[in-house]
């Protein structure tokens, strides 16, 4: 089992975890987000993307997400009692962002897309107030799972 | 100013998918007035308007099927009730962020069991769901989920079972005894999001051995 972003290849982070670790806490995370007009993880930011461009991008959303969204939302994690998958999910990006780190190198031509896909992501992130946007990029976690199970092979 | 609670006239509004077909219920007050109507609104998560579905406006059953409208599986969704009794009284309810890629339970497969004198041979048919692709075709389980599986077993007697596993259609249990029945049972498993399907069951008999006769 593994996953390949284009050249970037990750071992030892189970799909399945994650998602039986996010349905843990789909409903109660989910519920908090009231603003059902917006969504972050649009088709413009995950559609189409190449094989090459797909390892900047991840690597791009999983930092985001480990800096930015898990950090903000550990105390509304120990709030609803989701600790546990919480930390399963926290974790195993946490292993990914490592692993992509190492084998980015070697990849330069398609950054530029890649980032133009994440800064419409990151734009709409930045509009919604610092709380609400975190709650919501966190509920849509699944969308992310859901992308990146078309580059996981059993 | 006090606000009448109306929380009963309405409850557990909810998706219930099953290979892809979705279907909206709630539940009305058990003792509900035959008068009380429902009136249903669906959702694209990310967009702005909430829309009517056509058909569940001011009904009375307590189900409404909205398949067609939430068949983009890039899509998640949210639908509403409302309900309104005779006294004008109303109340409304919202159903969970719904996908149907991750809520959607698998039916048993198609199967057909061929006997013969030492084995007994299964073709799993496609299941076409309701969801079509860009060009119009319907798409089946397999086209939909990419780590898709069937699960075969044949019990040979109460200590003995038989099992295959594979991607393909086509299957055969050999080294059998001819003129003996076995039961057998297929089921379809997607691994990465923990989907079973209940099995598929069918009692086989072998044929009997002529060649000596």
């Amino acid at each position: 089992q593994e996953f390949q972003f284009g050249p970037c290849r990750v071992e030892g982070v189970v799909l399945q975890k994650l998602w039986q670790a996010f349905w843990a806490m789909k409903d109660i995370v989910q519920a908090q987000d009231n603003i059902m007009s917006v969504r972050l993880l649009r088709k413009e930011v995950l559609q189409n993307v190449s094989e090459t461009e797909s390892c900047h991008l991840i690597r791009a959303l999983l930092r985001f997400y480990v800096n930015t969204v898990f950090k903000n939302y550990h105390d509304k994690a120990v709030e609803f009692g989701i600790l546990k998958p919480f930390s399963t999910l926290a974790n195993n990006f946490f292993v990914l962002v490592s692993k992509l780190q190492a084998s980015q190198e070697k990849m330069f031509s398609t950054r530029k897309s890649a980032r133009r896909r994440f800064l419409l992501f990151y734009q709409a992130f930045k509009q919604l107030d610092r709380e609400a946007a975190v709650t919501k990029a966190f509920g849509e976690m699944d969308i992310l799972l859901s992308w990146m199970e078309k580059f996981y092979q059993l | 100013h006090i606000t009448e609670d109306t929380s009963d006239l309405l409850q557990h509004v909810k998706f219930q998918s099953s290979n892809f077909e979705n279907i909206l219920t709630w539940d009305g007050r058990p003792e509900s007035a035959p008068d009380t109507v429902y009136s249903v609104q669906y959702k694209t998560y990310g967009e702005e308007e909430w829309l009517e579905k056509e058909g569940c406006q001011r009904i009375t059953q307590k189900s409404c099927n909205l398949t067609m409208e939430t068949s983009n599986l890039t899509e998640l969704y949210y639908a509403r009730v409302t309900a309104t009794d005779g006294a004008g009284r109303s109340a409304t309810k919202m159903t969970n962020r719904f996908s149907s890629l991750q809520h959607t339970s698998i039916k048993p497969p198609d199967v057909t069991c061929i006997p013969k004198v030492r084995s007994i041979q299964m073709i799993v048919h496609p299941t076409y769901t309701p969801i079509r692709a860009q060009n119009g075709h319907q798409l089946t389980l397999e086209n939909i989920f990419q780590d898709l599986l069937y699960h075969l077993k044949l019990r040979i007697n109460h200590t003995y079972q038989m099992h295959l596993e594979g991607k393909q259609r086509e299957f055969e249990f050999v080294g059998l005894t001819p003129d003996t029945e076995f039961l057998g049972t297929i089921m379809i498993c997607i691994p990465n999001l923990f989907k079973e399907s209940a099995p598929y069951r069918c009692r086989v008999k072998t044929l009997p051995d002529r060649t000596w006769t």
